[in-house]
C-alpha cells in the first residue's frame, strides 16, 4: 500500500541535486565552484612556481612563455599567486561565513523559539544591519590592526544579522506546524526539539542564503584587502593582488585584471548557484 | 469508586487581548476514571481543544492557565516544574492530533520519529533496543510489515497509516491517559471506523483512559463511556453516554442531537440551532446559551446556572432542566 502523491513529496537530496544539474547554468556554476575549491585546496601541488619567489630579471612578463600567466611587478609567477590567492580568499570567506552563519542561525532560532527575547535580539540585529560591512572592516582594522583575522571578524559580524533574519523567519514558519506541537506533546525538551525538528526543516532557506552570501563575502573580503585592510604584502590574496597591480595598469594590465577576473567568475558562479539551489529546493516548483 | 485517574477542578484558561482577558475555558470540572473514555463534545470554538492543551500545559501564548487544578494520579500538573511537566508529557499523558498529514515531521523516517519519542523519556536504552520497541509499537497499531515500514517517510504513507503512526508514537511510552483531539475528523469514514476500533482495542490491552474530543456525536456514541458537552468555555451537561443520547437535559445538547441526520426516522428537515456561538469577548449575561435557547425565560438572563445534579450521575447547567417539563410548557 503506497500512497505517494506529488504535492506531499519531501525534498530529498538526490532529487534536488538532479533538478539542479538539469539547469545548464546551474551545472556550469556548480562546476566552477567545485573547480575553484579544488584549485584552492590543492594549490601547493598545482602551482608551477613558489608564489613568493621573486625573479627580478623577469618582472611584468605578459602571459605566455616561461610563466603561463605572466609575472607581477616583483617577477613572481601570477598563476601560482592566484592559486594561493584563491586559497586565502575562499578561506576568509568560508571562515567568516561559518562564524557569522552559525551565530546568526542560533540567534534567529532563539528569537523565533523564545518569543520573549525576540524583540530584543532582532532590534540588536537591526542595529548591526545599519552599518555597511566596509565600515565594520575599517573599525575592526583600526582596533586590531589590518590583517586577515580582522577581515574575517568584520565579515562575520556583518553576516550575523542577515542570517539571523533568514533563520528566524524560516523557524517561525516551521514552529507553527503541527509536528512541532506533537513533539512538544511527547515531552521533548527544547534543545532536542530545535535540533531534531526545527533545524532540518529550516535547512533549505539557510543553505540558499549561505551560498549567495558566500559570493558577497568573497567580494567584500577582496574589497577590504584591496583597500589595504586585509591581507598584507607579500601574502597572495586576490583583492590585494589587484590592488598591487593597479600601479602597472597601463604597462602590464594582466597583474590586476587576472585576479579581478577570477573574483568575478567565482562570485558570479556562487550567485547563479544560490538562485538555482533556491529553485531546486523549493518543493512548490517541483514537477 | 476509587480515585479517578484525572480530575480537573475549576480550570480556567485565559487569553490576554486588546479587549481584556478572554476566557477560552471558564471554570471546568471533569473527571476521567481509569480505563474509561470521556467524550468532550461541542461546536468549533467552544474551548474543547484549549481544555486538552491546558491539561498538557501547552496553551500557546498569549494564553495562560489562570486558575484551577489538574490532578493526575494524585499530582497537580499545574504545580509541576517545566522539566517535571516534560517528564509527564508523552510518558503519562499523550496526545494525538487532528491532522495526521502534518503532525509528522517530513524530514525524518517514521521509525526515527517513534524512537525519538521513546528517547525523550528513556536516555539509557540502546539504539537497537529502541528500534525493536518501535517496530513492536508499529505492530501494535496493526501496521503491516513494520520492519519495512520503519524506514518509510511520512509522505509514503496514507492518512490512515499516518494516524496509526501517530498513535504508535503517542503510546510508545505507555501513557495512562491519551488525549485524542478530533483523531478521525480528517479521515474518510471507513478509515475512521478502523482507527476508532484500534483505539478501543488498545484501550482494552493497556487499560489506559482516553479523552476523546470531537464534534461528531456518532463517534462519541460509539466510543465514550461518559460525555461532557461544552458550550462557550463551560461544561453544560455531563452524563453517561447512554443517558446523554436517551434523555438529553440541556437545551443545547437537545439541539445538537436534533441536528444529526438519522436513517431510522422520517424527518423533513434537520433541526438547526438558531444563531452562532457567541464570541468569547461578547458573552451574554446569565446563561450563555439563552439567546439561542427555545426554552429561555426571563430568569435565564439573570444568572449563570451552575452544573447541578438532575438525575443520578447526570449533571446539567440549566434552570429549566429536567427539560421534559420545559418541553411540556412550550407545547
Amino acid at each position: 500500500m503506497s500512497a505517494t502523491t506529488a504535492e506531499t513529496a519531501v525534498p530529498t537530496r538526490p532529487s534536488a541535486l538532479r533538478l539542479l544539474l538539469r539547469e545548464p547554468a546551474a551545472a556550469a556554476s556548480l562546476a566552477i565552484v567545485a573547480l575553484a575549491v579544488l584549485c584552492a585546496v590543492f594549490a601547493p601541488w598545482l602551482a608551477p612556481h613558489d608564489p613568493y619567489e621573486t625573479n627580478l630579471v623577469a618582472i611584468m612578463q605578459p602571459p605566455g612563455g616561461d610563466y603561463l600567466l605572466g609575472t607581477d611587478g616583483q617577477g613572481r609567477d601570477m598563476l601560482s599567486r592566484m592559486l594561493y590567492g584563491l586559497r586565502v580568499t575562499l578561506g576568509m570567506g568560508a571562515l567568516s561565513l561559518a562564524f557569522g552563519g552559525v551565530l546568526g542561525v542560533l540567534i534567529g532560532f532563539a528569537a523565533a523559539y523564545y518569543r520573549r527575547v525576540d524583540n530584543l535580539l532582532m532590534r540588536l540585529m537591526d542595529i548591526l544591519l545599519s552599518f555597511p560591512a566596509i565600515l565594520f572592516g575599517l573599525a575592526i582594522a583600526a582596533i586590531f590592526g589590518p590583517g586577515i583575522p580582522s577581515v574575517v571578524l568584520a565579515l562575520a559580524v556583518a553576516t550575523v544579522p542577515l542570517m539571523a533574519r533568514i533563520a528566524r523567519s524560516a523557524a517561525i514558519t516551521v514552529l507553527g506546524l503541527d509536528y512541532i506541537e506533537a513533539a512538544r506533546a511527547q515531552g521533548m525538551g527544547d534543545a532536542r526539539l530545535i535540533w531534531k525538528h526545527l533545524a532540518p526543516n529550516c535547512l533549505s532557506p539557510i543553505l540558499v542564503f549561505a551560498t549567495l552570501r558566500f559570493g558577497q563575502v568573497i567580494l567584500l573580503g577582496s574589497a577590504l584587502s584591496f583597500l589595504g585592510l586585509g591581507a598584507q604584502p607579500p601574502v597572495a590574496e586576490l583583492g590585494a593582488m589587484a590592488s598591487q597591480g593597479r600601479t602597472f595598469l597601463f604597462f602590464a594590465p594582466h597583474i590586476s585584471v587576472l585576479p579581478c577576473l577570477v573574483i568575478f567568475v567565482v562570485v558570479l558562479a556562487f550567485n547563479v548557484l544560490g538562485d538555482a539551489l533556491r529553485d531546486a529546493l523549493d518543493p512548490r516548483l517541483r514537477i | 469508586m476509587s480515585q479517578p485517574l484525572l480530575q480537573i477542578e475549576g480550570l480556567r484558561t485565559v487569553f490576554r487581548s486588546s479587549v481584556g482577558e478572554i476566557a477560552a475555558v471558564d471554570g471546568v470540572d471533569l473527571a476521567v476514571p481509569r480505563g474509561r473514555t470521556l467524550g468532550i463534545v461541542g461546536e468549533s470554538g467552544c474551548g474543547k481543544s484549549m481544555l486538552s492543551l491546558s491539561v498538557m500545559r501547552l496553551v500557546p501564548p498569549p494564553g495562560r492557565i489562570a486558575a484551577g487544578r489538574v490532578m493526575l494520579e494524585g499530582r497537580n500538573l499545574l504545580e509541576l516544574s517545566p522539566a517535571g511537566m516534560r517528564e509527564v508529557r508523552g510518558s503519562r499523558v499523550a496526545m494525538i492530533f487532528q491532522e495526521p498529514m502534518t503532525s509528522l515531521n517530513p524530514v525524518h523516517s517514521i521509525g526515527r520519529q517513534i524512537t525519538e519519542a521513546m528517547r525523550a523519556h528513556d536516555k539509557t536504552a540502546s539504539a537497537a533496543e529502541l528500534r525493536d520497541r518501535a517496530i513492536e509499537a508499529l505492530k501494535r497499531v496493526r501496521i503491516p510489515a513494520p520492519e519495512r515500514r520503519f524506514d518509510d517517510y511520512p509522505h509514503q504513507l496514507s492518512g490512515g497509516m499516518r494516524q496509526r503512526v501517530m498513535i504508535a508514537m503517542a503510546l510508545a511510552c505507555r501513557p495512562a491517559l491519551l488525549i485524542a483531539d478530533e483523531p478521525t475528523t480528517a479521515l474518510d469514514v471507513t478509515v475512521q471506523a478502523q482507527i476508532l476500533d484500534l483505539l478501543r482495542e488498545l484501550q482494552a490491552e493497556t487499560g489506559m483512559s482516553i479523552i476523546l474530543i470531537t464534534h461528531d456525536l456518532g463517534v462519541v456514541a460509539e466510543m465514550a463511556d461518559e460525555v461532557a458537552v461544552m458550550y462557550a468555555g463551560r461544561v453544560i451537561e455531563r452524563a453517561a453516554a447512554t443517558d446523554i443520547f436517551a434523555s438529553p437535559q440541556h437545551p443545547y445538547t437537545l439541539g445538537l442531537l436534533g441536528s444529526i441526520p438519522r436513517l431510522d426516522e422520517d424527518r423533513e428537515r434537520l433541526l438547526a440551532i438558531e444563531g452562532a456561538v457567541p464570541p468569547p469577548f461578547a458573552l451574554p449575561k446569565g446563561c450563555r446559551f439563552h439567546p439561542r435557547c427555545p426554552f429561555a425565560i426571563e430568569a435565564c438572563k439573570a444568572a449563570q446556572p451552575a452544573l447541578e445534579q438532575i438525575a443520578p450521575d447526570h449533571l446539567a447547567a440549566c434552570i429549566r432542566a429536567p427539560v421534559e417539563q420545559a418541553v411540556e410548557l412550550v407545547a
